[in-house]
């Protein structure tokens, strides 16, 4: 009995298994210049591990957007709730925690756009929830215990904003707050996506996770992009905010960066938005100046790539710099749930 | 008869046909599960990584002319086109712009430079050059076809600029996305997943600022005084009818802040609405769209390549 989910992956093993007989044409002569991807730090994990690890990821995305957009976690029923939102499975293996957020999270929104945003992004990163846990089956992890309070005023300070950040309080702070996330998601299953095994339930689950790094990558264009729009000459100090976490966010990947260094994708790997400060040469025109919607390496124009350990380091605010050591801290005050924590 | 509307009719070219199909021997046909995907046949005794490779670079040089030509009236550079490379006709700056919008031009340009000069840098001497590109008569021949007029020039505006930019970015989603899952063992060691992966992203930033632009745009002054939300949705629904389904219609979110009460949200995500997944299309189905021409073998042409894609995926197989 085909679950719609099961559906979906057998459509898309159909529709590439002709081309995979024809894949497996080695082209060792080839080499990619520039190309420094992120080591695996996962190696023994199995594809479950690997999507498990980006469950608990999905866990604490889909928890911020649900609380900003909705008043309530995942776990709770809420008439405010819209068509495609609903209500999510939590239980699974491992220690099942809870949500640590302020009373009343709602964000009360001004802006109709920024509004709406974030009841699609809930909804879209809910639906990332039950995916994962539908295809992880028996396999799927607890939801572990997370903070979205005092771990943003932790990031703040560890950022140089300040000592407190407060991301349910309007419509700029929320979208800093989803600044957080967005583009971690991207580098965590850029990451990711060459862990996977190389027979057909590996790739299955690749083209499965390619889909959802697309779609993080839709929601940091679309974060990106309303910042800029909001704060265009990068007067109102949004733009900043984006920087300075960028720069924490590479600060923490490179303290867990994979030795040797060669590997290691780049010092910075991420960039805030900026306001047209940065120029380039198009074609064979003068330098232009141009914008930085998209977060990625400045030269190939390709996002980055983050190892599992750069990840948890990220999240757990330099929770992951002591190897076989479960990171904790921030977001995951008790770590992640699953092998890769 | 519309001349412009033939390219938008099935063309079959019999020599590139017998050329792709024939030589590779044995085509590989699947049923499609029972679903409503066509039935997938596929050239597959030959396609490796360089092809698929190629096949992105195809794509690569169309975005960058375009986008390099609406940002700076001219395109690439001879030395990122390879040798007898093909032309590009048509193409021009939008004019205009406040500096803020010249500033994303510029970045959409510079990234979509990049990544042919990245592409061709990885493919080394098995690069394929630059094919005949039109971004002229196709943008006409796509505006007749979706039902926007007999016309429509997408160096005209900033907003126009978006429309045409609209048509290539989700596109450009499908396509990494559907191909990231065929690279080799090899490949993947390789670092090519990675890449492919990388660009897929960024193709989708570059998606996401055009839909949250065009859905801000409606959102601000409505669909009767920013019509390009409504064009965008009627290339998506071309799209659509050309590339298997795999679209999302760009919408205006409805209710208000105040009281929670969104009914509908926007709609920036290109993905399936039952698991919030990005499409993926097989190389047929974006062949099929580029050309400008619906399902069926042997399509080898049309719509943004005249002459065709260079290199091992070129020709429909179905």
């Amino acid at each position: 009995m085909a679950t719609q989910e099961t559906q979906t992956l057998d459509n898309i093993i159909a529709s590439r298994r002709a081309l995979l007989v024809g894949g497996g044409a080695a082209l060792a002569a080839l080499a990619m210049p520039g190309i420094a991807h992120a080591a695996s730090s996962t190696t023994g994990f199995g594809d479950t591990d690997i999507l498990n690890f980006a469950l608990n990821l999905e866990y604490l995305e889909a928890n911020f957007y649900y609380l900003a957009a909705f008043g309530t976690n995942i776990s709770s029923a809420n008439t405010l709730y819209p068509t495609g939102a609903m209500v999510q499975g939590i239980t699974g293996t491992g220690t099942q925690g809870t949500v640590l957020v302020k009373a009343s999270p709602k964000v009360p929104f001004v802006n109709l756009s920024v509004a709406s945003y974030a009841v699609e992004t809930a909804i879209e990163e809910g639906k990332h929830v039950a995916f994962l846990r539908s295809a992880l089956g028996p396999a799927a992890v607890a939801q572990p215990q997370i903070d979205l309070m005092t771990s943003f005023n932790a990031l703040a300070s560890a950022a140089g904003i300040g000592s407190a950040f407060d991301p349910f309080a309007s419509d700029a702070n929320f979208l800093i707050g989803a600044y957080i996330f967005e583009d971690v998601g991207v580098t965590a299953y850029n990451g990711a996506a060459p862990l996977f095994t190389t027979g057909t339930t590996g790739k299955t689950y690749l083209a499965a996770a390619a889909g959802i790094l697309a779609v993080e990558a839709y929601h940091a264009g679309l974060v990106r992009t309303t910042i800029n729009a909001l704060d265009p000459t990068g007067t109102l100090g949004y733009m900043t905010l984006t920087q300075q976490v960028s720069a924490l966010r590479a600060k923490l990947a490179l303290a867990a960066a994979p030795s040797p260094a060669s590997v290691y994708d780049a010092t910075p790997d991420d960039y805030g938005v900026t306001p047209g400060t940065i120029t380039v040469s198009l074609g064979g025109g003068a330098s232009v100046s141009r914008s930085q919607i998209v977060d990625a390496d400045p030269t190939n124009v390709t996002a980055f790539s983050r190892s599992t350990t750069q990840v948890l380091n990220i999240v757990t605010g330099g929770g992951a710099t002591t190897a076989n050591t479960k990171a904790t801290g921030v977001f995951f005050p008790n770590g992640l749930n699953g092998l890769i924590s | 008869m519309d001349p412009l509307g033939k390219l938008y009719e099935r063309r079959v070219n019999r020599r590139k046909f017998m050329a792709g199909i024939g030589a590779a021997g044995a085509t590989t046909a699947l049923a499609g599960c029972g679903s409503s995907q066509p039935v997938i046949t596929s050239t597959s005794t030959a396609v490796g990584d360089s092809d698929i490779l190629n096949f992105a670079l195809n794509l690569e040089y169309l975005e960058a002319q375009f986008y390099l030509h609406a940002a700076t009236g001219s395109g690439l550079l001879a030395t990122d086109i390879g040798s007898s490379p093909g032309t590009v006709t048509g193409g021009a700056q939008v004019t205009g712009l406040t500096s803020a919008q010249q500033n994303i031009l510029n970045e959409i340009a510079y990234d979509e430079q990049q990544h042919v000069r990245f592409l061709r840098s990885a493919l080394g001497s098995a690069a394929v050059a630059m094919p005949n590109i039109d971004i002229v008569n196709s943008f006409n021949a796509l505006a007749s076809a979706a039902g926007i007029g007999s016309s429509f020039n997408p160096y005209a505006s900033f907003n126009s600029f978006l429309v045409g930019a609209f048509i290539f970015e989700d596109v450009g989603v499908t396509a990494y996305s559907g191909a990231a899952p065929l690279i080799s063992t090899a490949g993947i060691a390789a670092g090519y997943l990675t890449a492919a992966a990388g660009i897929m992203a960024v193709e989708a930033y570059h998606a996401a600022y055009v839909r949250t632009a065009l859905t801000a745009g409606a959102i601000a002054l409505g669909t009767t005084a920013f019509p390009y939300l409504t064009y965008a949705n009627q290339v998506s629904t071309l799209r659509a009818s050309l590339g298997g389904g795999n679209e999302t219609t760009l919408t205006i979110p409805s209710g208000t802040t105040s009281a929670t009460s969104i009914v509908t949200p926007s709609a920036i995500v290109a993905s399936t609405s039952a698991n919030a997944i990005a499409y993926a299309r097989t190389t047929d189905q974006v062949l099929h769209i580029v050309y400008g021409t619906a399902n069926g073998s042997g399509v080898a042409k049309g719509g943004f390549f005249p002459n065709g894609l260079n290199g091992k995926i070129s020709v429909t197989a179905s």
